[in-house]
This record gives structure tokens, sequence and C-alpha cells, in this order.
């Protein structure tokens, strides 16, 4: 899409481009809403969940977008912890991916759970020993942290010069940042964690129950999350053909995530090798052997978690050459990005596919999972993803996300 | 890039390097103190784990209850009545009941039939995950659920080793029950959609009937559904803290196991196993 000249004036008329992208997300917010609708009206039978598969495809997008979010307390961090202060620039776009990522993880989860009105019950009703209710806790929190460190931006936005002491309350809140970015590290190590952890504790489950799943899903994020950023640092780049961040950090950002990924990449080997080769109980040996089997387990964990997910990716990011280019970056974004929702789909799916055996005779399981999602789940998904795409739009057309006039 | 690199320079006065080597060495003195010692907020939890352990399968149990069940294969027929006096008098839809039936075969090849209620763990792992604690041990050692707090996000069922629980996918036609009147009448309210559910041991049977000062176990109007119709008395209910009771009778006199003990769940529910061995 060419959007041409985009000049902040006072008043700003969308472009020919953007209308066209504005009414392609509008259709797949339709699409999204009406399918929505039906699923609050007839409820979870229109999807293709059972009791056998009971989480599914909303489960993989809603750990997906919270790991894919993850650049904003990794970069924050990074700059306000460990000092790396020529990183700051890219700090307001990752906290805008975050933002997205994290309203997009909660619009997910309130569509999944049976009973949507009682979305509040985790904080009031506390299970203080429950991973989930500990996950929803940090990720509640977290969001509160990013929209602190939103907030100075949204005001800094022309349409809000008429409430100046809105702006003596951003500017508050922007000193505090740094205690935000502390905040905002311990509270997401905890939750990318858990959500790992949140399978890794269910002993019933042979694939899942092992030590490394938390410390999977925490350096995936970690690595994913960043390099994200970048992609869509340079994509806004083309398309408003205006610098926004400069290259030598966008490139300095791609190379962490690179050694990041290679570390996510050794903690898998040492997981496969370690955890389900020579420490692999016959339960489990049966499990990935029916995986195998029966679903292209083998193609999604070899093709789409390690080549996509970490080896191209690992390499467009840390070769000189590939590292300097733009194209390159994107395409390595993008291919980190599939390698994490493939991992967290194969997690989630993969390990509920696997029939519960508990009969103490030798002749009954339970029946294999299957599961396919339905039409109203893929247009949940598409509402979820039109939405983190509108946020995204809006904030880079609106908001100054790119200018470097303080500091 | 190479060539914009920043100098790191460290500057280390003695004081530093002495305070860093005091933090050093409190956090080592402190760590332990915290988390283990009599000044550790962790410290009751442990003691109350310990305890635990101390007694196994009553882990969860506070009360001079224990509500427990023996289920004999050797005796039982597969008739499935107790999947439908379970579902008359719970009102549970049929395509997901709470008591199963299924065939079995031996590692010789002769056929048993295996039957399932919840086997109300002591170490529950539904209770441990659900985010809201709809899920709860009582103190009698029941584990039921509160369908006006679940709010539906199925981790139990994700999380019980024995697909003891059933999710409410959509809202139930009224007429979908056909054991009722035949096989009794419904005693609990119908659950929601978007909840999840499972078996109680028929717990309104059970309260009821302490108020009334009968038994559950010995008086029919206190004891399960599946207890009470079991044509061959595969099923035996009650106390299992009171030695006197009959099902502690029947756990001395036979050899029992419980489903998949190694994950340390402590059913509640004890199997007699086929005469020729499993």
């Amino acid at each position: 899409m060419a959007i041409s000249n985009m000049e902040r004036k006072p008043l700003q008329l969308p472009s020919t481009g953007l209308l066209i992208w504005f009414s392609f997300l509008a259709v797949c917010l339709a699409i999204g809403l009406y399918a929505a609708i039906q699923v609050f009206i007839h409820g979870l039978i229109l999807t293709n969940m059972s009791n056998s598969v009971p989480w599914g495809l909303w489960i993989t997008i809603d750990l997906s977008s919270i790991a894919l979010g993850a650049g904003a307390f990794t970069l924050s961090a990074i700059v306000y912890i460990f000092g790396i202060k020529r990183l700051q620039p890219i700090i307001r776009l990752a906290v805008l991916v975050g933002f997205a990522g994290y309203t997009s993880a909660l619009l997910t989860l309130v569509m999944d759970i049976g009973r949507p009105d009682r979305f509040w019950h985790p904080w009031v009703f506390w299970n203080v020993h429950s991973v989930l209710w500990e996950v929803t806790m940090c990720i509640t929190i977290y969001l509160t942290i990013l929209l602190a460190e939103f907030a100075p931006v949204i005001v800094e936005a022309k349409f809000f010069d008429r409430w100046p002491f809105l702006r003596t309350i951003a500017h508050a809140l922007h000193k505090a940042t740094p205690f935000f970015a502390a905040l905002g590290l311990v509270i997401s190590l905890l939750h990318q964690s858990s959500l790992g952890a949140a399978y890794g504790v269910i002993k019933s489950r042979p694939i899942w129950f092992k030590p490394s799943m938390p410390i999977m899903f925490v350096l995936s994020a970690i690595a994913a999350g960043p390099a994200v950023t970048v992609g869509l640092a340079y994509v806004v780049e083309w398309v408003t053909r205006k610098r926004t961040i400069p290259h030598e950090v966008l490139q300095i950002v791609t190379r962490f995530s690179g050694v990041a990924l290679l570390a996510y990449g050794y903690i898998k080997f040492w997981d496969m090798a370690a955890v389900t080769y020579y420490g692999r109980t016959a339960g489990v040996t049966s499990a990935f052997a029916l995986l195998r089997q029966e679903t292209p387990f083998n193609f999604s964990f070899w093709v789409g978690e390690v080549i996509l997910g970490i080896i191209i990716p690992s390499i467009l990011f840390l070769v000189p050459h590939f590292n300097k280019s733009q194209v390159y970056a994107v395409i390595g974004a993008l291919s980190a990005m599939i390698g994490i929702v493939v991992h967290r789909w194969n997690v989630t799916v993969g390990g509920l596919f696997v029939p519960l055996s508990y009969s103490p005779g030798t002749l009954y399981t339970l029946p294999a999972g299957t599961y396919f999602p339905s039409l109203y789940e893929w247009g949940v998904g598409l509402l979820v993803i039109g939405y983190a795409l509108t946020v995204v739009t809006l904030a880079v057309w609106l908001l100054p996300l790119f200018d470097r006039h303080e500091h | 890039m190479a060539n914009k690199k920043k100098k790191i320079v460290i500057d280390l006065t003695r004081r530093d390097v002495l305070k860093m080597a005091l933090a050093t060495a409190g956090s080592i003195v402190a760590a332990p103190l915290l988390t283990t010692g009599p000044l550790s907020p962790f410290g009751a939890l442990k003691q109350q784990q310990l305890e635990g352990a101390a007694q196994p399968g009553h882990g969860a149990v506070t009360g001079e209850y224990h509500w427990g069940m023996v289920i004999n294969l050797d005796q039982c027929i597969g008739c499935e009545y107790c999947v439908r006096a379970c579902s008359a008098a719970n009102d549970v839809a049929p395509d997901k009941t709470w008591n199963i039936v299924v065939k079995e075969k031996t590692t010789a090849g002769h056929t048993f039939f295996f039957s399932r209620p919840c086997l109300h763990c002591q170490n529950a792992p539904c209770v441990e995950v659900c985010p809201v604690k709809a899920t709860y041990h009582r103190e009698d050692g029941l584990v039921v659920m509160d369908y006006q707090r679940c709010i539906g996000c199925r981790y139990c069922e994700v999380a019980c080793p024995y697909d003891a629980r059933k999710f409410n996918w959509e809202s139930r036609p009224d007429d979908d029950n056909a054991f009722i009147p035949a096989w009794g009448e419904a005693e609990v309210k119908r659950r929601p959609r978007g909840v999840v559910e499972k078996c109680t041991f028929c717990v309104q049977r059970i309260d009821a009937g302490l108020a009334l000062g009968l038994t559950p176990g010995e008086d029919r109007e206190a004891s399960p559904a599946c207890v009470n119709i079991c044509p061959v008395k595969a099923r035996t209910f009650g106390n299992l803290k009171d030695p006197n009771s009959k099902v502690t009778q029947v756990i001395e006199a036979n050899a029992t196991f419980r489903l998949r003990d190694e994950l340390g769940t402590e059913t509640s529910v004890y199997y007699i196993p086929p005469k020729e061995g499993l």
C-alpha cells in the first residue's frame, strides 16, 4: 500500500492508501464481530473444541500475542535498567506492540471463557496456587504498566492541547518510566514463564509435564518480541516513506534477537535431548509416537519451530550482510513469528491430542483428540488480528511515535 | 556501528567492593533464614504440607468424615445402572455423564467392566489449577464446585488425569434427560451453559442425611445414587475415617488399588481388581 506524504498537520486527512487499508481492516472487524456475537449468543458449541480438546486456536492466539508483545518489557529493561540509552528511540513502538498484543490476548480470553460475564472473578476470588490465576493477575497489572508507559505518548497528540493538566500528569508518569520498566520486567518474567508452567505443571499429560516448559516460553518470547518490533518499524517506514527509528538501533535490536533465538534454540535442543530423550518415560515415548503417526507433528516441529522459528531468523539477524538489509530483517521477524505461533499451537493442541489413560485394564484409553478450528473460531481470530492491526495503524497515523524532540 | 562503540569504564572504589561483598554475604545468610527457618513466611505452608504427607490420603481432610468409595471390579457386570441413576439424580446431560462404565480386558485377555465416578483426590489437580477457587475441597474430602463462581476456562478439564470433568458447551434443551423419572428425580439444579461440572458423590444427600442423623453409606437416603442402584453391590460408600464403617472394612479385607497412584493424587476411590488379577 502506498501512503503518500503524511505530514503532521492540525487536521490530517487519511490518504487513499490508508483508506483502502482501513476498509480492509473494517471488513476483518465486521466478519470477526459477527462471529463473536454468534458465539456469545449460541455459546462455545459453535467452536470445534470438545471435552477431549478443551483448548484450541484461541489459546494459541492468546499465548502467541503475549509472546509477540514481549518486546515491550525486554527493550524497556534494556534501556532503563541496563542503561543502554541509545536504544531509546525504539521504546515507544515496542510499548505500542506490547499494548496491542496484551489487549488482543485479553480480548481472546474473554471470548474463550464460558462465562465472559464473570471475567473479573480472578481479581476477587484468589487462588494463589493456580498458575492461571497468577498469569491473569500479572497480565492485567502489566497492561496497566504498559498504559502508564504509553499514556504520555497519547497525551502528546495535538488533540490534547486543550487540557494542559493532562500533560502535567503525563510528564510525571514519564519521569517514573524506569520504575515501570523494573516492575514490568519482574511481572513479565513471571507471567511469560508461567504461561509455560501452566502446561508444565499438568502431571497427567505426559508431553507437558517437564520443567523446561516455562524456560522455553519466556526465552522464545524475549527472542521474538523485539524482532517483531523491528519488523514493524521497517514496514511502517516503507509505508509512510519516512524514517522511523535510526537503522543502527534497529540493527542492534535485531542482533540481540538473533542471539536470544540461539539461546532459545540451545534450550530447545537440551529439552529434546535431556528431557524428552534421555529422561523420557514410557508415557512420553508413546505420546510422541502417536503424535508423529497421527498428526504432522514432526514436520511442524522441525520446519515450523526449528527451521522457520530459530535457524532462519537467527542467520538473518546475525550474519552482518543480512543484518543490514531491511527486507531480510522483516522476513526474519515474520519467520520468528511463525515459529512462535507453531510452537504454541504444538504445545496446546499436541498435548491435548494425546489421550489420557487411567484405566487399570489393557483395552481402554480415551480416543485421541481431533481438532481443527471451526469457521467461527477463525472469525474471532480475524477479529483479534484486525483489532491489533487497527490499534497499530491508528497509533502510527495519529500519535508521535517517532518524534525525537526529547532526550 | 563498530566505530561508535562506547567504552565501558569500570570505576570501583574499595568501599564499593566492600559493599558488594557485604550484600552478597547478607543475601547468603538471609536466603535460608527466609525460606526454611522459623522466620520464614513459608514455614506455616511447609508445616501444612508435612502434616499432609504424614497422613497419606488425608491431606485435605480436616473434619471427622472422609467420604470414600470402593468399587469391586470383580463384581461389576457392566449394566450401567449407576450411570442412569446418577444422571437422573443430578440431572446430567446424556452426552457427558459423570459416571462412566467401559468394557475392559485383563492382561490375560478376559473381559471385565471398569466404572469411574469422580475420584475425589486429596491432592486434586483440578483444585490446584482453578484460577478462582470455584473447585474446592470440603473438609470431608469431597471435591465440589461453586457453579456461581466458575468462569468456564476449562483448565480443570485439561488438568484432571481421570477425565472426570465436563464442560457445558451449550444450553441444554429441557427434555434431554430420558432417565427422569424412570431412574429418579432431579435433586440438584441443572448447571448453566459455560461452566464445568463434576460428580459430587451426591453431596446433597450426604448433607441432608447427616442433618437428619443418618449415616451416609449405611442409610440409602444419605448415600450416592450410583451406590444405591447397583444390583450386585459392586460399590461401597462411607466414612474412610471411621474404622467400623463398611467401606473401611471392605478396604481392609481386600487387596485394593487406586487409579494412577503414581501421580500422588491420593484418590478417595479404591478399586478391588478382578479375581484373576489385572
